[in-house]
């Protein structure tokens, strides 16, 4: 099909959007001593410490969010769209808040966080295990949305013809469901992903800003904007690279839009 | 024994399902009726995917579906082998994977089902790669993989290929140890296939008995429509046809082997004595019944063919047509066709 001009005018001024601060960067950033910034302990370290933090929110949102996606689409429970609009919350609320939110909740002194502290001698705050905590609260939703979607749209008449044959509802799920789910899965992780590695406020707010522990990139893009220019390019240069080295091999597989043939 | 016995209420969208049926193992029973009649719904209440409202269902002597007594049998725990009619194959296994889905099924069976229906070329093919005469094939197989008790076949033929028809026919013919239930709205399918013709309208039974009960004693409007052909059992050898009282038969297409021929009663034409012109099949023959079928009449003839003729209420009169009259009747060979046994 052959685009209406107007239409190809309006996305190469979004375009332009997205690549001009892309542009912005690379035209700044100091190339020559690049192979010396890169080799610093305080790239290294957030860079591990952001591979970590977001590599481990990525599996546990797809532990926790499939289930919770599957009942939100198939299970006829009662307040449904309001625990939809909970789940869904952190996608909204300024990241700040989040974290505000979960010190209350898993603080040293918080609703859960005392009894945590008291039982397993377990205190979130200031430790990785927050700032996955952190990552994970707002990447959730992201997951859950893509996940949730993919099942409502598909009927569940495979299923049900898998149950005609003999097949338990967990074999159903594990032969018929998931199998048909892995690319909403791919695409849902890839956000969620995204969105734990880029994460600020939140982890600031509940985590702290600790070097190794839980300075994650955005973390220490921030400090080294204050201080030393240069390093807070190579930072952004860091995760610009990752962030690519991600997604690009993920466009055709897994992101929304290119479903493969039923 | 009873392998399904079903006498119950059912709910689907605007239609109120309400009917009796019992099969029984070994015996295949062909469900028929208009569109929107509840033959579907039916279905779907045999595999448990629409529990009853009402009554029970009993599936190999089994309760399986009672409300009123809080029994509930679910699909997964049922000895049910569905076909349904849009096959529902699993798009992202292969052909051998889809067959041999069931946890019932062996690979033996499996293997066996996949050399019988001839789809060897595609079992480590996913289904997209399946014509639709194929794709039904598999759909069987996997249906037959899990040994069901009761197999569940909505319009098996739809859409088929001459070659698909004769390898389900072949396959579903071996079944002694289960009930079949066939779907279809074709009455030549139902009566070629068939032990017993279950017609269901508007969400009831509204007839029930064999291919040739139904045929000649049609109940409501929609049964004599459909009961209007004349099936024969014959072996074809080229243009002929010989029945088993041996009267032969000339065809309009050559054909080989067991068929079925199947005669429209308004081809049938009558005459007081022997007619000129074209028809190749002429004989001689006895008039045991009239029956009104709305605004014809029905003519049931005993002789070398036992067949129904529809003729005119004015041809009644005008051939003097009563019971025990001595009559000739003609069909041309192009007003009969064939159909595989």
């Amino acid at each position: 099909m052959r685009a209406p001009r107007p239409v190809l005018a309006v996305a190469a001024i979004a375009i332009a959007y997205v690549a001009l601060p892309v542009l912005g960067l690379l035209q700044r950033m100091p190339w020559s001593s690049m192979g010396d910034l890169l080799a610093r302990e305080s790239i290294t370290r957030p860079l591990l410490l952001s591979l970590l933090v977001s590599g481990i929110a990525a599996l546990v949102v797809v532990i926790l969010g499939t289930p919770l996606a599957w009942t939100l689409a198939r299970v006829e429970i009662p307040g449904r769209r309001i625990i939809r609009a909970l789940v869904l919350l952190p996608m909204v609320l300024p990241p700040v808040v989040g974290g505000t939110a979960l010190l209350f909740a898993l603080g040293r002194r918080g609703l859960v966080g005392q009894w945590l502290d008291r039982w397993f001698g377990l205190t979130l705050p200031f430790t990785t295990a927050g700032a996955v905590v952190a990552a994970v609260f707002v990447a959730l939703p992201f997951y859950v949305i893509a996940v949730e979607g993919a099942l409502e749209s598909g009927s569940d008449e495979l299923e049900q013809m898998a149950g005609t044959l003999g097949a338990e509802p967990m074999r159903v799920l594990r032969r018929i469901t998931l199998p048909r789910l892995l690319p909403a899965m791919g695409a849902g992780m890839a956000l969620a992903w995204a969105r734990a590695l880029g994460e600020f406020g939140a982890t600031i707010t509940f985590a702290g800003n600790l070097p190794g522990r839980t300075q994650t990139l955005p973390l220490a893009t921030f400090l080294a904007l204050e201080s030393d220019t240069e390093e807070a390019l190579a930072l952004s240069l860091v995760m610009l690279i990752v962030s690519l080295a991600v997604l690009i091999p993920m466009r055709d597989r897994w992101l929304p839009g290119r479903r493969p043939e039923r | 024994m009873s392998a399904i016995h079903l006498a119950g209420t059912a709910r689907a969208g605007d239609l109120e399902l309400d009917v009796e049926l019992s099969v029984a193992t070994g015996e295949t029973v062909a469900l028929l009726g208009p569109n929107g009649a509840g033959k579907t719904s039916l279905l779907r209440v045999l595999t448990g995917l629409l529990p009853l409202t009402g009554g029970h269902l009993d599936l190999s002597g089994r309760a399986t579906d009672a409300p009123g007594q809080g029994v509930f049998v679910e699909s997964h725990r049922r000895s049910i082998g569905w076909v349904p009619q849009d096959r529902l194959l699993f798009p992202h296994l292969t052909v051998r994977q889809n067959v041999g889905f069931s946890p019932h099924s062996t690979p033996e069976l499996v293997e066996h089902l996949i050399g019988s229906l001839d789809l060897t070329s595609l079992a480590d093919k996913l289904p997209t790669a399946c014509s639709g005469g194929q794709a039904q094939r598999v759909a069987v197989a996997r249906a037959l993989a899990a040994e069901p008790q009761v197999l569940l076949l909505d319009e098996p033929s739809t859409a088929l290929d001459i070659d698909s028809q004769h390898l389900i026919a072949d396959l579903l013919r071996g079944g002694d140890e289960r009930a079949t239930l066939l779907v279809t709205h074709d009455p030549v399918e139902a009566a070629t296939t068939a032990d017993r013709i279950v017609i269901l309208e508007n969400g009831h039974v509204t007839h029930s008995g064999s291919p040739v009960e139904v045929r000649t004693r049609p109940r409501t409007r929609y049964a004599a429509s459909l009961a209007g052909l004349n099936t024969i059992a014959a072996v074809a050898t080229g243009r002929t046809a010989t029945t088993a009282d041996g009267t032969i038969v000339v065809l309009g297409e050559p054909a080989t082997g067991p068929v079925h021929l199947v005669v429209p009663p308004v081809a049938v034409a009558l005459h007081h004595s022997v007619p000129d012109g074209s028809p190749r099949n002429v004989w001689e023959a006895t008039v045991t019944e009239l029956q009104p079928a709305f605004d014809r009449v029905r003519v049931v003839l005993d002789g070398p063919l036992p067949i129904v003729a529809e003729v005119t209420p004015a041809a009644v009169d005008v051939l003097g047509l009563v019971p025990g009259a001595g009559i000739w009747a003609a069909v041309k060979a192009t007003e009969i066709t064939v159909h595989p046994a």
